[in-house]
């Protein structure tokens, strides 16, 4: 540690360790990109495997090295006093310089981005070495390793990135290499468009983080998060976003009073729409059980530990945007308690294992998003880290499952198939032990690390208040003020206050959603359990030592349910797979300890603290000191109950019963069974109405296209510009002496304008002055005469006509409002050309009907 | 004559020099047996070493500092050893270097194999950099005569083609028709002001116009009685003269009618050369001339002077060559009249020069430099896409290459899509920036009409990329093989790099460009 420190005497402002971090997997991707097909499996592994363990090593250091820093600062404070923020950069380079602000590839460590880092390069490694055996015999393992090489750089872009536009660049980054993975197999068409729909869902999410972007420039001049920190304020100001411009005005009142919401809640909603994409969340999660589709280390580490936690990184970054609009902040956490709740009932039927896995991703990221919305940043932060461990596991368990389970089934579909599998606790044990684990994880066993952190958000959503600064407040206040044109009364500034306020029911919905929503994953996740490790084994009748001599899988796989096929005995996956399943199940089961609040141990909260000072001074609790230890601990026996019905139920059904229950309850509630099983029709819904809106739109559009643009606008364009091109090419013989002439006749062409005169004229009104001063274009050689008065003679009469002229340029005119003056003025230029200009100066009268102090702001008309 | 003035002019002197030893080394070799060694690949080597070497030193006069070495000032005003020409230089030589190694490949190639073409190019280069440092108008007219000779006779390189001793032949009589004009233009400045110096013309013409002659004290005193200057329809004249010879120089419609032809005509490296260092050469001419010597509030007044003039010629430039390039079914040829779009571009930038000079001149700067790598690039790569007999040159013969030659048409798709101006390659920035002071200087009319135009460019630009990756040949026709050569690559490879430097790390650059232009 002391050399580190005297390795890096100054991290504060250059810290490039950074470069490191990211230049290794970025170097991986590229060598097993560009030369994977000369290095061979052996070296692309090496290659993969030592830049993210290398990435790894670096994050490491640079965490403990911040640690370090950060004790260091803590230890000087005075009890009480805030632990200041601790932030390592590294200023790659300026991108590009505006006046107002710039922005600059800059990266930078703080103990929020510094504890994603671990996990993405962490978990990332761990998922890469499963991946060497997972992916073993793959045509395209080099490539798959370049990308999920590329994957990290991207994710760690988008982490350490210290402002939005480079955020966004690893955004798009680790978008595209979700795309390219989902679609790795690409020859099968379900999997290509399952990359699609990802790509374009996400596309809309971008418009809104594109759109936030534009407006967090626009209100506060920066983008960088210090930027936009300091000037948080600035977004409390009030748009009208309805009408825009000025409304006409025939249409009847009700349609042109005006909407008025604050850049806050604009730029929050904004910013969720983005992170609603990434994350998955409700209308936006319909791309991720489709992604399933890519190779199940992807599924792990993209679509469950790392990207998909984007979005919630996000709101915890920008939380000092969010915690000032009550209503982003409401969205949040409804839209992830709603959605919380929705995913899990659709896990609650799915056969294929990696469905349900899916749908419980979707679901858990609701509940981060739940923390995250009213404003525990650090538990949703939190129980990202729990999750990133225990879903990976479970991702990569299933991976093991059904590693197995190809060693007889090929199709992708029946060999996820829940239904056949079975029993699979004999075969494979390493596998089941560590499934079983990081499922005990999920569902809530306490003191495991799913426990802490899912309990740590139920336990603040219900205590959790936004509470309003002073400084908001005033804001408030001055905006009322404003849109009532009059000072409030005191009951009046009393409701502006209470409307900063989320209500009181708001807190007790979401924690009731939330225990429901955690009823449910015991259910489902024990589901899958019993049906793929406990009872018999239904793929295909074991037969030891069977050899596998055809290959005509598809055959057999087709007749999978009908006649039981023969096959070996499943086995156990070899070490490069299980030895991550071990470690991810460890840190599942142990890693709560660091912020297990039950028992005043909140180490990971502290730490985060720095990072979302801001965000978290408008945060406060409905009980203080021993009075809020007592809530926890009251609080924790909801969340153990949901445990306990959950996991009993599903014990009763799936264990003891054998899934009886389920199949009785399936058939007498058919409708509502077959309803949830196809995901509550939400993509027929989305194909009815979004898209079939679309579709329509995209008809009339071909129907246009076809007629008028085809018909009128390309033809009228291609027939103009030919023509053009043809007249110009006619000039275009290729003899030189039409080259000679036409150059001859631009000559004269610019000796007639240069040698014309010319009497530009330029009017501007002297506000103080009620004046008009009218200048004519200087020119060389251009002499003037003015007739001001407008009586037809130039001024100055007492002198003789060809004596007027002057070297006046400029002229001033007085006109009294409500009349008009013509003023001339003829222009000479050297070769004698003349040119006399005329212009009416007509000042209208004050137009009483608007306030006008200066009586200046009335048009003035220029009548050339 | 001292050691520092040596320093100062060092960029010049060692294109010069370089120039000299290759042109003798080159007549006392004998390359009898072309299965041993060809005149190209030493030449082409050695000639880019001298220019690279030459930017090398011009960045090192750079960063020592032309103030400090104030000897070169009593060079002035013939020569103007400035950082403005200091960068000129970088660009000229960078450009000369490319078509240098674009040569070392494409001759060979084509069986042109004559060592002459290296000494013309490098001898062509100095007379550039003599135009983009002169402030005189005798050194204008030498370094545009050095410049041109050698430029006309690398046209007519192809000696047995008529096309090329044609397309030489054309550009060499319009380009003596322009030098005319140009000087004949100089000389009238010098009648009416008596100055050939740039900086003298302009105080002069700043005192120049009317005079008083009669003051009388019965009438206000605004309307004292004048009477002309006689030397202002001198100057008027010459303006017109001059300004139809710069617009020559950059061929500006319609001044430009020559340049798809000699284009065309001239083997590839020599359009290259054309098109980037001749070009950035003029356009350093233009912007001395006009905002050196045109720079009064009168002559550059946007009424009566010689702004709208600029803006016609920009609007007409970049428009009639949009049009017409979309016609055209020849990729080298749709080039030139992509550059000739690309010179109107600029246009707009000495408009709004006569508002902001520093901006608009660091944006025309930045604009070159992503202009030349470019080009540079785009023709580079046609020249390595074809082979002998089976050169490639209308679209048809590039189809299916994006398959058949992945690496080849993503390097052409590169410098098309940074011509096209798609962000983040140089040619985004250079556009951005340029638009942006002509805004900024509410000049909008003529950015709008820009970009419109930057849309009909995408069209042709777009279309080769789509002949590339979306068609197929058709069953028989004749495809282009392409060759190999490690100079194209090489020239390819630079051109690449700086296309996507300059694109992700454009401030630098442009930071450099400011200084130069203050």
């Amino acid at each position: 540690m002391e050399s580190l420190l005297s390795l890096f005497p100054n991290p504060e402002d250059n810290f490039p360790l950074i470069a490191v971090i990211l230049g290794l997997p970025l170097m991986g991707a590229l060598i097993n990109g560009i030369f994977g097909k000369r290095l061979g499996p052996e070296g692309v592994r090496t290659m993969a495997l030592s830049a993210v363990g290398g990435s790894f090593l670096a994050s490491l250091a640079a965490f403990l090295l911040l640690y370090a820093r950060v004790q260091q600062a803590s230890a000087s404070l005075s009890e009480g006093a805030a632990v200041p923020h601790v932030k390592f950069v590294w200023n790659a380079w300026r991108w590009l310089a505006l006046e107002t602000t710039s922005i600059d590839v800059v990266f930078a460590i703080d103990s929020l981005s510094a504890t994603m880092m671990l996990v993405v390069t962490g978990v990332g490694g761990l998922i890469h070495l499963y991946s060497t055996g997972y992916m073993a015999g793959d045509p395209s393992y080099h490539r798959f390793f370049a990308y999920l090489n590329l994957f990290i750089f991207s994710m760690l872009v988008l982490i350490l990135g210290d402002n939005l536009p480079i955020l966004f660049v690893g955004w798009e980054g680790v978008g595209l290499c979700s795309y390219l993975l989902i679609g790795f197999w690409f020859e099968a068409d379900k999997n290509a468009s399952a990359g699609k729909k990802a790509f374009i869902t996400n596309r809309i999410g971008d418009f809104g983080l594109l759109f936030a972007m534009a407006m967090i420039l626009h209100t506060t001049g920066s983008l960088s998060w210090a930027g936009i920190e300091a000037r948080a304020p600035e977004l409390f100001n009030e748009l009208q976003i309805w009408p825009i411009g000025v409304a006409p005005s025939w249409l009847p009142a009700f349609l042109t009073s005006p909407v008025v919401v604050n850049y806050a809640t604009l730029i929050g909603l904004a910013l969720f729409l983005g992170c609603a994409g990434k994350s998955a969340q409700i209308p936006l999660y319909v791309w991720l059980p489709d992604a399933m589709a890519g190779p199940t280390p992807v599924s792990a580490l993209i679509h469950a530990a790392t990207m998909v936690t984007a979005g919630v990184y996000l709101v915890a970054r920008m939380s000092f945007v969010f915690v000032l609009s009550p209503t982003a902040m409401m969205v949040v956490a409804g839209v992830g308690a709603f959605t919380a709740l929705f995913a899990a009932t659709i896990g609650l039927v799915q056969h294929d294992i990696k469905k349900v896995l899916a749908y419980s991703t979707v679901s858990q990221l609701g509940f981060m998003f739940m923390g995250v919305g009213v404003g525990a940043f650090a538990s949703g932060m939190f129980h990202v880290v729990t999750h990133a461990f225990f879903k990976a596991c479970l991702f990569l368990g299933a991976g093991s499952v059904i590693h197995a389970m190809h060693a007889r089934i090929h199709d992708t579909d029946a060999s996820q198939d829940m239904r056949n599998m079975g029993g699979l606790r004999k075969y494979m044990p390493k596998t089941y032990w560590t499934y079983m684990a990081a499922t005990a994880a999920i569902i809530g066993l306490p003191l495991t690390a799913g426990f802490f952190s899912k309990d740590d958000i139920l336990f603040r959503a219900f205590v959790n208040r936004i509470q309003p600064s002073g400084l908001l407040k005033d804001l408030a206040i001055r905006n009322a003020v404003q849109k009532a044109g009059a000072p409030l009364s005191d009951e009046a500034r009393e409701a502006v206050v209470q409307g900063l306020h989320i209500p009181e029911w708001f807190s007790t919905a979401v924690f009731v959603v939330g225990v429901t929503a955690a009823i449910l994953t015991a259910f489902y996740m024990l589901r899958t359990v019993f049906l793929t490790f406990f009872g018999d084994f239904r793929g295909w009748r074991i037969v030891p030592g069977w050899k596998n001599d055809d290959h005509d899988h598809d055959h057999h796989a087709s007749h999978a349910h009908d006649e039981p096929i023969d096959g070996p005995v499943p086995h156990e996956s070899p070490w490069a797979m299980w030895v991550p399943l071990v470690v991810l199940a460890f840190f599942a089961l142990f890693a709560g300890w660091v912020n297990a609040g039950p028992f005043h141990l909140t180490a990971f909260s502290h730490w985060l603290e720095p990072s979302m000072q801001s965000g978290l001074k408008m945060v406060t609790t409905i009980k203080q000191g021993d009075e809020l230890t007592h809530l926890e601990h009251l609080l924790l026996i909801p969340g153990v109950l949901a445990f306990l019905i959950g996991s009993g139920a599903a014990y009763w059904v799936y264990y003891v019963k054998k899934g009886e229950p389920a199949r009785q309850a399936a058939q007498s509630a058919g409708g509502l069974y077959r309803l949830v099983l196809d995901k509550w029709r939400i993509d027929e819904l989305y194909e009815a109405t979004v898209l079939g809106a679309f579709h329509s739109l995209a008809e009339t559009a071909a129907l246009f296209d076809k007629w008028v643009i085809d018909g009128v606008l390309a033809r009228l364009t291609t027939i103009v510009i030919q023509s053009f091109g043809s007249l110009f090419r006619a000039f275009q013989t290729g003899r030189v002496q039409m080259y000679a002439a036409v150059m001859v006749v631009g000559l004269f062409a610019t000796g007639a304008y240069l040698l014309t005169a010319h009497g530009e004229v330029v009017v501007t009104k002297d506000e103080a002055g009620g004046m008009y001063i009218v200048e004519a274009a200087p020119g060389l050689g251009y002499k003037y005469r003015w007739d001001r008065d407008g009586d037809g003679v130039w001024d100055n009469p007492q002198l003789e006509q060809d004596e007027t002229w002057t070297l006046l340029q400029k002229v001033q005119v007085q006109v009294p409002p409500g009349q008009e003056t013509k003023v001339r003025v003829e222009v000479q230029n050297a070769f004698k050309m003349t040119k006399i200009r005329e212009i009416v100066l007509r000042r209208p009268l004050p137009d009483k009907s608007r306030p006008d102090p200066v009586g200046m702001n009335v048009p003035i008309e220029v009548m050339p | 004559m001292n050691a520092n003035i040596l320093l100062g002019l060092s960029p010049l002197l060692i294109v010069a020099v370089g120039a000299l030893v290759l042109m003798v080394v080159e007549a006392l070799s004998r390359f009898r047996d072309e299965r041993l060694e060809s005149p190209s690949a030493s030449l082409a080597v050695s000639s880019s070493v001298v220019l690279f070497a030459s930017a090398i030193a011009a960045a090192g006069v750079w960063f020592y500092g032309p103030e400090n070495l104030p000897e070169v000032s009593s060079l002035a005003p013939w020569l103007l050893l400035d950082r403005f020409s200091l960068f000129f230089f970088v660009i000229l030589t960078l450009g000369g270097a490319l078509s240098c190694l674009l040569a070392g490949g494409y001759l060979p190639e084509h069986k042109l194999d004559r060592g002459e073409f290296y000494p013309l190019l490098l001898l062509s280069t100095v007379g550039a950099m003599t135009l983009a440092a002169a402030g005189d108008m005798l050194t204008i007219f030498l370094g545009l005569e050095a410049m041109s000779l050698g430029v006309y006779t690398m046209v007519a390189f192809r000696r047995g083609s008529p096309r090329s001793i044609e397309a030489a032949l054309k550009y060499f009589l319009l380009g003596s028709f322009a030098a005319a004009l140009l000087l004949y233009g100089g000389a009238l400045l010098y009648g009416a002001t008596g100055h050939t110096d740039l900086s003298g013309i302009g105080s002069q013409l700043a005192n120049t116009g009317l005079r008083l002659v009669k003051s009388d004290s019965e009438v206000p005193s605004d309307m004292l009685l004048i009477a002309y200057d006689n030397a202002v329809p001198l100057v008027m004249v010459g303006l017109v003269l001059i300004l139809v010879g710069l617009a020559f120089k950059v061929s500006a419609v319609p001044f430009h009618m020559w340049t798809p032809d000699a284009y065309e005509g001239a083997p590839t490296p020599a359009t290259t050369y054309m098109a980037v260092v001749v070009k950035a050469a003029a356009f350093a001419l233009m912007l001395r001339v006009l905002l050196i010597a045109f720079a009064d509030a009168k002559t550059a007044s946007w009424g009566t002077g010689w702004p709208p003039v600029v803006a016609g010629l920009a609007v007409a430039t970049m428009t009639v060559a949009n049009v017409i390039a979309v016609r055209q079914e020849s990729v080298k040829r749709m080039l030139a009249y992509s550059s000739i779009a690309h010179a109107g571009t600029l246009l707009i930038a000495v408009v709004a020069a006569t508002k902001a000079t520093q901006q608009a001149e660091a944006s025309m700067i930045y604009y070159l430099l992503a202009y030349t790598v470019s080009t540079a690039g785009a023709f580079g790569t046609l020249i390595l896409c074809g082979s002998r007999g089976a050169e490639a040159v209308s679209y048809e013969d590039l189809a299916g290459l994006g398959r058949r030659h992945p690496a080849i048409a993503f390097a052409f798709s590169l410098f098309l899509l940074s011509l096209a101006g798609v962000p983040p390659l140089a040619g985004f920035f250079g556009k951005f920036y340029l638009f942006r002071v002509a805004i900024d200087n509410g000049f909008t009319m003529l950015a709008v009409l820009g970009l419109l135009n930057s849309v009909i460019a995408a069209y042709y630009y777009l279309r080769v990329l789509v002949v590339m990756y979306m068609k197929e040949p058709e069953p028989g026709a004749p495809i282009a093989v392409p060759m190999r050569s490690g100079y194209v690559a090489a020239a390819l490879l630079i051109s690449a790099v700086l296309v996507v430097l300059l694109g992700l790390l454009p401030n630098g650059t442009l930071e450099a460009a400011i200084l130069a232009a203050g």
